[in-house]
């Protein structure tokens, strides 16, 4: 049976809607494996020590779900998940601190779990919400993100397959990374990452009798950031990301030896779109130009990834590893 | 004809770099033929036919001239493999399967020297002479591969 992680990302919501989130999972019809709670606060807290947190670790410790509580490195929720997407596990069920699942969302999620599936999710209701008219239906596509209103908004009539997910769902750990260059509030980064497991090939599905209440709160969040300018540069790295998804993006921030090194993987790359530190030795644009694009560009350094990856092989089978 | 490559890229705090082979001048005593030193402007001159900032073009013409090279763990091992033209690099504390060509022959005194993590900066690691093949036997290996 596949392994489930919870991964919960908390920011100022220690008293308020955290533990009915905390409360919704661990009264799940199918426990999960383990729940860890990424604990992203300012000044954060032991609660081990808090009456209804202290029950709700015995609560789990009886259950035999095995959790953690891990202080998070505050840089956003993007890296709290790619933490929990490299833990090992077969599939993460991330669970925003706002959103309450009924009992049989992850039930429910986790029938769907089929082979070439990538991730699940359900309705994710905010009251009050619109019910869709029939000629309204949202198609779930990344090219309509901005026109219409997102699929999961709404009760959830049949299994649908869609482009991206949003909030609160279920996905396969390990097969995709979350795009690290967006900045610290994280914005778009879900529909990032499930539009990256979709151009992956693996399906992307909404399903019926899945719902999550979300109790959107003004108060604390993850993204609590109030950063207009953060939020446009994401929305412009979201943008840049969605228009080259055709491509594949390609980013040589090494020296002129990783330079050599990386030709030999070249003629591999489907469609490649390069930036590069030497022209003279791979042609390109300039890495000027991908800061602009895309933000961070930590993403594609190969020495980040091999760091990561506790890498033993040869730089060239790195780059292969990052862009084949 | 033989290169030589013997410096790394110089570090920002201004330390020896680890990857540099400290026996360059024994080395090139026990060398009877013609070298050329490659780097750049800066870089201490440890040959007569010292060629600085080279093309790539140049630098290639170079390498196709050469009987073979020696060079440390730097940009000219990959570039001269890229050419095919195989040589011998003097490792120390980077790992030559990660980094390394097998086509070259990488002399490496002890994989116990390597630093664990490789993929950081080489600014904190300190430059250790002990780490690095003495010149007898870099001179033995060049004798034996390259004839």
């Amino acid at each position: 049976m596949d392994k489930v992680l919870c991964s919960v990302a908390t920011r100022g919501r220690y008293q308020t809607t955290l533990p009915l989130t905390l409360n919704a999972i661990i009264n799940q019809t199918k426990k999960v494996d383990k729940l860890v709670i990424f604990d992203d606060n300012d000044e954060p807290q032991d609660m081990r020590n808090e009456l209804v947190y202290s029950y709700f670790f015995q609560m789990l410790t009886i259950k035999g779900i095995a959790w953690e509580w891990v202080y998070a490195g505050k840089q956003g929720q993007h890296y709290i998940h790619q933490m929990a997407n490299g833990m090992g596990f077969d599939w993460v069920w991330r669970v925003d601190d706002d959103a309450i699942p009924e009992p049989n969302v992850l039930q429910t999620l986790f029938n769907y779990t089929h082979k070439n599936v990538g991730a699940i999710g359900g309705a994710i209701l905010t009251p009050p919400f619109p019910v869709n008219s029939n000629n309204e239906k949202p198609t779930g596509k990344i090219e309509l993100i901005n026109r219409e209103p997102n699929i999961q908004w709404s009760f959830i009539e049949k299994v649908k397959e869609v482009e991206h997910l949003h909030c609160s769902f279920l996905y396969r750990a390990g097969v995709h990374d979350y795009h690290l260059g967006l900045s610290r509030v994280a914005h778009r980064e879900e529909t990032l990452f499930t539009y990256g497991l979709f151009k992956k090939g693996y399906k992307i599905l909404v399903v019926p009798n899945a719902n999550t209440w979300h109790f959107k709160n003004p108060n604390g969040g993850i993204r609590s950031e109030s950063n207009e300018i953060l939020y446009g540069q994401d929305e412009t790295v979201f943008n840049n990301l969605v228009n080259y998804s055709d491509k594949t993006i390609v980013i040589l921030t090494g020296g002129m030896g990783d330079h050599i090194v990386f030709t030999h993987v070249l003629p591999d790359i489907k469609n490649a779109e390069i930036f590069t530190c030497y022209p003279d030795i791979v042609q390109g644009k300039s890495i000027a130009e991908a800061h602009l694009l895309f933000g961070s560009i930590d993403p594609w350094n190969v020495y980040i990834k091999m760091h990561q990856w506790k890498w033993k092989g040869s730089l060239e089978d790195a780059y292969r590893k990052m862009y084949l | 004809m033989i290169i030589i490559s013997p410096y790394s890229k110089a570090l920002k705090n201004g330390k020896t770099n680890a990857k540099n082979y400290p026996y360059w001048k024994e080395l090139i005593e026990l060398i009877k033929e013609p070298i050329v030193q490659i780097g750049i402007e800066g870089e201490e001159q440890l040959v007569p036919d010292f060629r600085k900032n080279l093309s790539l073009k140049e630098l290639e013409s170079l390498v196709n001239e050469c009987r073979t090279w020696i060079s440390c763990d730097s940009f000219f091992q990959h570039f001269a493999w890229d050419k095919k033209k195989y040589g011998i690099v003097l490792w120390s504390v980077s790992d030559p399967l990660i980094f390394g060509h097998p086509e070259n022959i990488n002399l490496l005194k002890d994989r116990n020297n390597l630093v664990e993590n490789q993929f950081l900066w080489w600014e904190d690691t300190e430059h250790d002479a002990n780490k690095f093949f003495n010149p007898s036997l870099v001179l033995e290996c060049l004798n034996a591969n390259f004839p």
